[in-house]
C-alpha cells in the first residue's frame, strides 16, 4: 500500500472544489488516465454534496476528512464524516438511457439521488460504513489500468 | 466560472463557460429564473465551453426546463462535450432534453419545433 495523503475541510459548499482537486491531483499522481481522474472527481464531488447535504444536514456543521492511497492496482478515495448515518438503501433506482424519466412525471424524479448513482457509475467499488467511534466512512475504489 | 446571456427575438441564449458545480450553479439557477419569471421563455443553455457538470448543475436545468415547459416555453441544451453527453445519458436525461450539437443547430430545432 502506499503512502496515505489526507485532507481535512470544513463542510461547506465552496470547499468541494479544493476536496476534488486534493484527489484529482492524487488521481493523476497514480497514473490514472484523464477520464478516470473526470470520474473520480465527479464521484468525490457528490460524496462530498451529500456529506454536507445529508449527514450534516447543512453547511458548517462538521468536518469532512479525505484521504488516497494506492493499495494494488486501485486508487482508493475514503471520506470520512461525524454526520447523521447515511442509508444508500433508501435511494431509489436510477433513471437510465434504456429507462428515462418521462416527461409527465418530472416532478416525481428522484433528482436529489443522483449523486450516489453517480459515484457507483463512476468507480469500482463504493461501501458506506458507520462506527460510533469514527463517525461514517465511505470507501471508493478505482482500479488503476495499465496505459 | 462565467455566464453570457444574449436574446434574439424571444430566444434566449445562455452560455456557461467553466465549471456548473455547487459553488457555480446558483448563478445559473439565478439568470434561469429571472428569465422564467419573465414568462414564456425559449431558452438555450450553450454547454460548448462547460468543462464539467454535476448532480446539481442537472438538477437545475431539469427544475428549469420543467419551469419552462409548464409556462409553454422551452429550454434546449447544446454543445455538450463527450464527457457531459456520457453524464446525461447515464441517468437518462439525454432523452428529457432536446439536445443539439450546437448553437445554429439548435436555432434551426427551434424554428422547425414551432412550424
Amino acid at each position: 500500500m502506499s503512502k496515505k495523503h489526507f485532507l481535512t475541510t470544513p463542510g461547506r459548499y465552496a470547499e468541494i472544489q479544493r476536496i476534488c482537486q486534493f484527489v484529482a491531483d492524487g488521481a493523476a499522481q497514480a497514473g490514472l488516465d484523464e477520464t478516470a481522474v473526470f470520474n473520480i472527481e465527479l464521484a468525490c464531488d457528490e460524496a462530498s454534496a451529500n456529506i454536507i447535504e445529508h449527514a450534516y444536514g447543512g453547511e458548517n456543521i462538521g468536518e469532512i476528512q479525505i484521504s488516497w492511497h494506492v493499495a494494488d492496482d486501485m486508487f482508493v478515495v475514503t471520506l470520512r464524516d461525524n454526520g447523521q448515518q447515511f442509508d444508500p438503501g433508501r435511494v431509489p433506482p436510477p433513471p437510465s438511457s434504456q429507462n428515462p424519466p418521462q416527461a409527465d412525471d418530472i416532478d416525481s424524479i428522484k433528482i436529489g439521488g443522483l449523486g450516489i448513482h453517480f459515484m457507483r457509475k463512476m468507480m469500482d467499488e463504493v461501501v458506506f460504513s458507520r462506527d460510533p467511534r469514527h463517525g461514517n466512512k465511505l470507501v471508493m475504489k478505482k482500479r488503476i489500468k495499465v496505459k | 466560472m462565467s455566464i453570457t446571456q444574449t436574446q434574439s427575438d424571444n430566444t434566449h441564449h445562455i452560455s456557461v463557460n467553466g465549471r456548473l458545480d455547487q459553488a457555480q450553479t446558483p448563478r445559473l439557477e439565478a439568470t434561469l429564473t429571472s428569465l422564467l419569471d419573465a414568462g414564456r421563455p425559449i431558452i438555450i443553455v450553450d454547454l460548448t465551453e462547460t468543462t464539467y457538470i454535476n448532480s446539481g448543475g442537472l438538477r437545475c436545468l431539469v427544475s428549469a426546463w420543467r419551469q419552462a415547459r409548464q409556462q409553454d416555453g422551452d429550454l434546449v441544451l447544446c454543445g455538450l462535450n463527450e464527457r457531459l453527453q456520457e453524464i446525461f445519458s447515464m441517468v437518462g436525461f439525454d432523452k428529457v432534453f432536446a439536445i443539439y450539437p450546437d448553437f445554429e443547430e439548435a436555432i434551426t430545432g427551434i424554428k422547425n419545433n414551432e412550424q
